[in-house]
């Protein structure tokens, strides 16, 4: 196919090729913690480079349509999409890098109880990302609604793995290590999931014209009455630093 | 009045109210060339002191409609124009109103500069000296000089008045037409493509000129440049087989047509 089609053809190719990546590297990074396998998380990190040339080729590409197409209407819309969704995936990669690297730390100490909650919640999300990205491919308007209501369902498992892992550190202060790695992975996961809405609502604007929603009008779980301050301040550590600290 | 379904699309029925005053006011025109049937039961309202684009393939009759309402198309012999065509409320086709005072008020520039084989001057002065709008000499000078000015060539062309028009360079002479244009003071100014011959520059160069007289005049313009159609227009209406398809706000044509032939056709799909 040649012309604009064939370009933009072209473009959602490339991003349905980094979400199988990025969907490839999140499974392998959730059984690296699940079996906690060193080896499999080493594979996670270094695959992660792929999804970061992918999407300089996106960013390439999109800009090329635009230049030589100057695209209107939905064909517009679809590069602007591209872009963004490309830089979505780069960033679910990280998080899945992220998490490699915590399930590497965790497989040298001894086995924890959370493990198995927290990767049933990263499956969650893991199965929202796959659906979003195949909502897109098909701009499927009615899949790409259910992924953005479901996310709820995967802020709700963040709030009930965050309040057992605080149960567990209060029990037992030996845990509070594993179970701070297992609290910032937790909140990955939560984030990946809010990728995934987003992908969604990328599908909704590329399709109908609509423009995305504010966040704060996405469908959220009320966070459990006093755990907002603690949460919040998990939550901008594991943007400030807790991810840093890792890389 | 009934329209077709083609025509209910961009029927002015279907539309908010108008923002400014209408300028034109068509119904159920038809245009043929002989045989050939150019504009099939077009009806579109055009509004006073914003700029209008027409666009769609070629032949689709953009151009052909653009010439009915100046009645450029009488010139052709073949060519039958019926229908309602309503300036300020005025019927432009009534046996009463005279071609020439209505291209007075309708002004019109075209694909290729056509300046005349004249001086500089004498081609702003042409239409002034012939409908009569000046008295003596001063007030054609000052006429002259306020329409270059308006076209933005008076700077480039103040020293050399007296040479012939067709010794400037194309964007030059675009602006000397569209300078020849607005001197007889007309309400309504047509363009058929005038950027279309023009290099980048010069084309920026009308585009800004389009902008600022878009707060004097009606202003119509043919392009085959989707780009230019979105940067310098509020309305557009987009043609297709002499059909008018959509007609709507510019940034609603571009972003979000509601007709499939009008997304493909901004893209290059066909045409």
């Amino acid at each position: 196919m040649i012309g604009t089609d064939g370009d933009i053809r072209k473009l959602s190719n490339a991003i349905a090729e980094m979400g199988g990546v990025a969907e490839a590297n999140l499974s392998r990074a959730l059984d690296a913690l699940a079996k906690r396998d060193a080896a499999l998380a080493a594979e996670v990190i270094q695959d992660d480079k792929r999804l970061d040339r992918m999407e300089k080729q996106v960013d390439e590409l999109a800009v090329r349509i635009l230049m030589m197409r100057q695209p209107m209407a939905r064909d517009l819309r679809a590069v602007i999409a591209g872009l963004k969704i490309a830089s979505t995936l780069e960033r679910v990669g990280d998080m899945a890098k992220n998490t490699a690297k915590r399930a590497q730390i965790l497989a040298e100490g001894p086995a924890h109880r959370s493990i198995g909650p927290v990767v049933r919640m990263g499956r969650q999300s893991l199965q929202q990302l796959t659906q979003a990205l195949d909502a897109y491919a098909n701009g499927d308007l009615e899949l790409a609604q259910q992924v953005w209501r479901r996310d709820v369902e995967v802020d709700e498992l963040y709030n009930s793995v965050f309040r057992e892992l605080l149960t567990y550190m209060m029990e037992d202060p030996r845990t509070i290590g594993a179970c701070a790695q297992l609290m910032f992975v937790a909140k990955n996961i939560e984030r990946i999931g809010d990728h995934a809405t987003f992908i969604a609502e990328m599908t909704n604007y590329v399709v109908s014209a609509e423009a995305p929603p504010p966040a704060d009008d996405r469908p959220k779980a009320p966070l459990e009455a006093g755990f907002d301050e603690l949460e919040e301040s998990a939550a901008s550590e594991g943007a400030a630093s807790g991810g840093a600290k890792i890389e | 009045m009934t329209l077709t379904m083609e025509n209910s699309v961009g029927a002015p029925a279907a539309q908010a109210a108008p923002r400014n005053d209408l300028k034109f006011a068509c119904r159920g025109v038809n245009v043929h060339y002989g045989d050939a049937h150019a504009i099939k039961d077009l009806a579109i309202d055009i509004e006073d002191r914003l700029v209008t684009a027409f666009i769609g393939p070629s032949g689709c009759g953009k151009s052909t409609f653009l010439r009915c309402l100046n009645r450029m198309n009488d010139t052709i012999a073949i060519c039958r124009v019926t229908g309602d065509l309503k300036l300020d409320g005025e019927d432009i086709y009534a046996p009463r109103v005279d071609p020439v005072q209505l291209r007075a008020r309708v002004g019109m520039v075209f694909q290729k500069p056509n300046p005349f084989p004249k001086s500089i001057y004498d081609n702003v002065a042409y239409g002034p000296r012939i409908h009569g709008l000046t008295s003596n000499r001063e007030e054609l000078d000052e006429l002259v000089e306020a329409s270059l000015t308006k076209a933005g060539l008076w700077n480039e062309v103040k020293d050399r008045l007296d040479k012939p028009g067709t010794g400037l360079s194309g964007g030059q002479q675009q602006r000397l037409c569209i300078a020849r244009a607005i001197a007889t003071k007309p309400e309504v100014l047509l363009m058929d493509e005038p950027c279309s011959a023009l290099d980048p520059i010069a084309t920026d160069r009308i585009e800004q000129l389009i902008g600022e007289l878009r707060s004097q005049f009606c202003i119509v313009i043919v392009t085959h440049s989707m780009q230019q159609a979105a940067r310098v227009s509020q309305k557009t209406a987009f043609f297709h087989l002499g059909h008018l398809v959509e007609y709507g706000d510019t940034t609603d044509i571009f972003n979000k047509p509601r007709d499939k032939r009008t997304e493909d056709y901004i893209n290059g799909r066909f045409g």
